[in-house]
């Protein structure tokens, strides 16, 4: 039984090699090289562009506009078509792509940058989702052009002539009458910033025109995505149009949908040869942030703890266009309230356009952002009620079988059991010291994406070597070995024996993409069903030769066996067809159900993530070390136990950065720290002293062998539980993050003058 | 994109003068280039030639005279001063503060002289090494001149040297018997957001002398003269209670700016922090062998 | 003069190039020499992903000059390994899942070697002081950590081929 073990990744030899070939390492023949001049003030009307100069610079082959582009369709976008491929008439972003250059080399293409100019003027600017609500705020997008590419966009609800591109609202039972009634109500502001994705491979993409068509070599999560895309900008059928996914050296979600592919392909089709625009780590940052989010909450509550009602306003920043920003509001004021009972709730998330980069997808994908406000309210509840935090959580978790929303899967886990393991994990009953303190958080996401649709195929060649066709993008979370242990498992032959092929729209069948938890289910459970589908047509042929029956076969390790003959499985397939040829090949598709929650479809699976912390903190400088960090998550069966825990423990890592110390600083518009040098990512020195993770395994999920997504829920928890036990060793509640050293001094200091004064 | 320059490779310091005095803006020496090679790529800066201190025989080194002044060459790596046995042994205060510098990959590769040539406000070698009352020897052509290292700092990214001088030696007297030193940085940004260094020189349970330099703040790194004449001639204790105000004195004095590191205010109560946690460890190391 | 003819021994092969003075050494690894492992990512020194050994230093590959490495020898990632035997430190980092994406890991694996060639039984705050200037923004570290320390024990037990 190959699942569940710490089977060697597939693509660990060429990583730790340097053999690995990522998209940023790709050569096409005759390739030239793109280079982007961007805009440098947030908010203007393009007047002109003068691109001469450049044009007769050494090397230069174009120089090019919006208007320069040959494309059908000049603006794109996952939710809304809002998004030019180069910034036309007004610029809205400080960073926005306004003018592109092509040339032999990369440096006679940056050379040229110097020499275009550019006349604009500027117009006022909205540089935080505050300022563009505020009332006479100018309209970033009047009218807005629905995509129509997800059907669970289909509902989107912005508000006409404001910057409020959509509003999501929940409600259920009498809220006002609950907080009334209740013993105690706590209302507080919570601020969670916007973030660098910070991939280490930058944004890349190698676009070829070919006769009729066109092929992209591009480091995205979501290739038919883009495909569609593409297919729209050039008015081209989906088959002729080629998007391939090498390995890609992290995403995160900085790679969902479209991102630069619109650009390289209409430069590649201008100059009628294959461009690559490869983008520096700080030109991605000015591609694509996580949303700032600003969380107002407020809490009714009964005094033995029983939560009564929770009222959550919830603001994001979505930039200058909208990305699948929509669809992360949408999701964060769904998953707002916590993974708790309560009977009445009132839920409004409106996605914000402002004058700064996008927002878009990032791991999480709006559980961090709500989940930072909710767990840290709860622990100022049970301070107020005089409860422990643990208890009364425990008290209002969801239980395996309940539901959170009407119409929604219900909860498919035993969280009780979660946070008790996360409590023991951290020694919670332990009094701790001054100074140091621990905490913890709960949280869950609704896992595996909505309406989404995955296909695989598995050939079965004359050798008994399985070629596995699946669409899923190999970013480092190890799905590519994943699905080869499922394919191996369920057709019976060697993990050796598969080989997987990388993402090609033109080859690997129909995929929705790769994000959202859902590869090692949804397109897991399309592995398996082509798998079977395969093992089925063998046995049916094997039958034959051995004369019996397929149910009276078995195939293990390659072999099938009717007692005590056997046959391997390449002799099977090749004996089938009479020679040393032929293929069987299996096909499986998940088509998810379609019922109705407040989502507009049911859950796959409940990701849950539950962590805990102890810290220690230097009362003298507010700065905070985090001694000791527990991350819980309920992955139903992990795949590959190495690979799955691994996942969980980065996820931790990633966000314990903005919960200390990493955030993008901007001022009037300008993003202040781009590069690595001034935006500080985790580094050796930020690993805790113990940093475990514990995954709970109930076989309890619907993907294959019992499993459930993973690789988000880490991200859940860290930023509350610190604060948690923050709070707990000095008694400051700190609600906007990052709680760098000098927030926490400041915190600690105006406690000190509260108490004085 | 790195633009393109004309390489030159001296191969005594007058010849490097000379040239640079024939070009004026248009040289600049290099020497490891981890920040000169870094803004010329973000086309912070250009030049169009680069004047490659690192083929003058002699310029790297470290030594130690029979006096126990420590020698270092300008163009000496802060990875060999981080691992060198002599100033392990004799200022391994020094060797600490360089192993602490950045990454190892810039420590291998980058230069003492280079970082304070540079004069990048956030840094830690100029603060620390002050503090012993370093001096650096600047040559041209046709002549050379001995400057405290402190004077060598006149603003961010300024320093006082004309465009035809070399910094060739960073001469680092000993403390004086019965010393010991300290440098501590806060920050967790790339580069650092406070450095102080305290030297403390005892004579009989008494404060003898207080060195103290603050550095990353202000626009220079300092020595906070005033903070020091406060704690001089106290007693151990003595100098206990008077270090919160040296500290304030150090603060106010250090011209600290609000920036991507910190709010001024919080900058200048590090200063204070710092300052009594270094105290405590060079009075800790004073007593004893003298080694700091 | 704006470009240097020059011997340099890589992975253990000398070579002789004729370089611009601005070419960095990454550009000439990757672009020149086709040695695609080393990575160019954060282009500032703070990542790591560009980390060579130049005369077994590490260094970062994109800020260094490609003529500083005229009669040195660099190593990369690609000269680690033996044939098909990985080295052991190569070894380790995969069978304690000590990458993800992989592409810090040639970098992180090349710093790796100078550490443990200079100082062969780290501890854990030695090792994570060393490596401060090597991220990862998959795995969190912990993995890696392990697998340095696997290696150091597995290096001294039976000391791999320079």
């Amino acid at each position: 039984m190959i699942i569940g073990t710490a089977a060697e990744r597939l693509d660990a030899r060429e990583k730790v090699t340097g053999a690995a070939r990522y998209v940023s390492d790709l050569v096409v023949p005759e390739m030239l090289h793109a280079k982007v001049w961007r805009a440098p003030v947030p908010h203007a009307r393009l007047l002109g562009v003068d691109g001469s100069r450049a044009a007769r610079s050494p090397g230069v082959v174009a120089v090019c506009t919006a208007t320069d582009l040959p494309v059908k369709r000049l603006h794109y976008g996952p939710a809304f078509k809002d998004q030019p491929i180069l910034a036309h008439e007004i610029i809205r972003y400080a960073g926005e792509p306004v003018v592109a250059v092509v040339a032999d080399t990369e440096r006679h293409a940056a050379a040229a940058l110097a020499l275009i100019d550019v006349s604009y003027r500027e117009l006022p600017a909205v540089t935080s989702a505050a300022e563009a609500l505020a009332q006479g705020a100018p309209v970033l997008h009047p009218a807005l052009d629905r995509s129509g590419h997800f059907r669970d966009l289909s509902g989107l609800r912005p508000v006409a002539g404001t910057n409020v591109c959509q509003h999501y609202h929940y409600e259920r039972g009498d809220v006002a009458r609950a907080f009334a009634e209740a013993d105690l109500t706590v209302e507080d502001v919570y601020h969670y910033p916007a973030l660098s994705h910070h991939a280490l491979e930058p944004h890349c993409a190698v676009a070829r025109v070919d006769g009729d068509g066109l092929a992209v070599w591009t480091g995205t999560q979501h290739p038919f995505p883009v495909r569609k895309e593409l297919a729209e900008v050039f008015d081209l059928p989906l088959a002729a149009v080629q998007v391939i996914v090498p390995l890609i050296g992290g995403a995160f979600g900085g790679k969902c949908y479209t991102k630069i592919e619109p650009l390289a392909a209409a430069l590649a089709a201008r100059v009628r040869r294959p461009v690559r625009l490869a983008l520096t780590l700080s030109e991605s940052a000015l591609t694509i942030t996580r949303h700032a989010v600003a969380v107002r909450l407020r809490t009714a509550v009964r005094s033995d703890g029983t939560l009564l009602a929770r009222e959550c306003d919830v603001v994001l920043d979505t930039g200058a266009y909208a990305d699948i920003g929509p669809r992360v509001a949408t999701k964060a004021g769904y998953r707002a309230p916590g993974p708790y009972r309560i009977p009445c709730l009132s839920i409004d998330a409106r996605c914000v356009y402002t004058n700064n980069v996008p927002a878009g997808a990032y791991r999480g994908y709006g559980v961090p952002q709500v989940t930072w406000a909710s767990e840290s309210q709860m622990d100022q509840i049970a301070e107020r009620l005089g409860l422990d935090p643990l208890a009364f959580r425990e008290k209002n978790l969801l239980k395996r079988g309940e539901e959170y929303v009407a119409g929604d899967t219900p909860m498919d886990g035993d969280m009780a059991d979660a946070l008790a393991q996360t409590g023991a994990a951290i020694d919670w009953g332990r009094a701790r010291e001054r100074g140091r303190g621990v905490g913890l958080a709960c949280a869950m996401k609704d896992g595996g994406g909505t309406h989404t649709v995955s296909t695989a195929a598995v050939r079965v060649n004359a050798d008994g070597s399985v070629t596995l066709l699946t669409g899923s993008v190999e970013m480092g979370e190890g799905s590519r070995t994943a699905l080869a242990q499922i394919a191996a498992e369920t057709l019976g032959v060697p993990l050796s024996a598969i080989v997987v092929e990388s993402p090609d729209t033109s080859i690997t069948p129909y995929d929705h993409g790769t994000s959202a938890s859902r590869s090692t289910t949804v397109m897991g459970l399309a592995v398996e069903a082509a798998a079977r589908d395969a093992r089925g047509q063998l046995l049916e042929l094997a039958a034959k030769f051995f004369g019996t029956e397929p149910e009276k076969l078995a195939i293990h390790d390659g072999v099938v066996a009717c007692g005590e003959r056997t046959m391997t499985v390449g002799d099977v397939v090749s004996g089938h067809f009479g020679l040393v040829g032929g293929e069987v090949t299996g096909l499986g598709t998940f088509v998810p159900g379609t019922w109705s929650g407040s989502l507009g479809g049911a859950t796959l699976f409940w990701e849950v993530g539950m962590g805990a912390a102890e810290v220690q903190v230097d009362a003298d400088t507010g700065e905070i070390s985090v001694e000791k960090y527990v991350s819980v998550a309920d992955v139903g069966q992990a795949i590959n136990a190495r690979e799955c825990a691994a996942q969980d423990e980065g996820a931790a890592m990633q966000a314990i950065g903005p919960a200390l110390f990493e955030s993008r600083v901007s001022e009037a518009g300008h993003l202040v720290n781009p590069g690595l040098i001034d935006y500080r990512v985790p580094t050796f020195a930020d690993l805790p002293r113990e940093l475990e993770t514990v995954l709970i395994e109930n076989r309890d999920g619907p993907g294959p062998f019992g499993s459930k997504g993973v690789g988000e829920g880490g991200t859940f928890c860290p930023a509350p539980a610190i604060a948690n036990a923050v709070a707990r060793a000095t008694g400051v509640r700190i609600k906007d993050l990052p709680m760098t050293p000098e927030r926490v001094w400041r915190a600690l200091r105006d406690a000190r003058g509260t108490r004085r004064g | 994109m790195l633009g393109e320059f004309d390489l030159v490779e001296p191969t005594s310091v007058a010849e490097a003068s000379e040239v640079l005095a024939r070009h004026g803006d248009a040289a600049r020496i290099y020497a490891g280039g981890t920040e000169l090679i870094l803004a010329m790529k973000e086309g912070l800066i250009r030049y169009d030639y680069l004047v490659n201190v690192k083929t003058i025989p002699g310029l790297a080194g470290v030594r130690v005279n029979d006096d126990g002044t420590l020698r270092i060459g300008g163009a000496t790596s802060h990875r060999a001063l981080e691992r060198d046995p002599l100033v392990r042994e004799r200022f391994p205060v020094i060797a600490r503060m360089e192993s602490d510098v950045a990454n190892v990959r810039v420590r291998e590769v980058g230069t003492l002289g280079g970082n304070l040539c540079f004069a990048e406000p956030h840094a830690d070698p100029g603060t620390l090494l002050m503090l012993f009352d370093a001096t650096v020897r600047i040559e041209r052509k046709g002549g050379a001149r001995t400057i405290p290292l402190e004077q060598l700092f006149v603003g961010p990214f300024e320093t006082c040297l004309e465009p035809d001088e070399v910094l060739t030696e960073i001469v680092v007297p000993p403390l004086p018997v019965h010393s010991g030193a300290a440098y501590l940085k806060f920050g967790f940004l790339e580069r650092p957001s406070v450095g102080v260094g305290v030297a403390v020189t005892t004579d009989d349970g008494r404060v003898r002398e207080a060195r103290i330099a603050v550095g990353c703040v202000g626009p220079v790194p300092r020595r906070m003269r005033e903070a020091e004449a406060a704690l001089a001639g106290q007693t151990a204790a003595e100098s206990r209670n008077t270090l919160a105000e040296a500290g304030r004195i150090a603060a106010r004095a250090s011209d600290a700016i609000t920036d991507l590191h910190g709010s001024a205010d919080y900058k200048e109560h590090l200063v204070g922090v710092l300052l009594r946690r270094a105290f405590e460890q060079a009075l800790a190391s004073s007593d004893g062998s003298g080694a700091p | 003069m704006n470009a240097i003819t020059m011997t340099v021994t890589v992975n253990g092969e000398p070579r002789e190039l004729t370089v611009p003075t601005h070419e960095t050494l990454i550009e000439c690894l990757r672009e020149r020499l086709g040695l695609l492992g080393a990575k160019k990512s954060c282009d500032v020194q703070v990542c790591g992903a560009c980390t060579v050994l130049l005369d077994d230093r590490p260094v970062s590959a994109c800020t260094v000059l490609a003529f500083e490495a005229r009669g040195k020898t660099v190593r990369t990632i690609e000269g680690l390994a033996c044939g098909d035997e990985l080295h052991p430190i190569q070894a380790a980092f995969v069978e304690h899942g000590a990458l993800q994406c992989g592409f810090c890991t040639p970098g992180m694996i090349m710093a790796t070697v100078a550490l443990l060639g200079e100082n062969p039984s780290p501890s854990v705050d030695e090792v994570k002081h060393y490596m401060r200037g090597n991220v990862c923004r998959c795995t969190g570290y912990k993995r890696i950590l392990d697998a340095i320390l696997d290696a150091s024990r597995r290096m001294a037990a039976a000391p791999a081929p320079a």
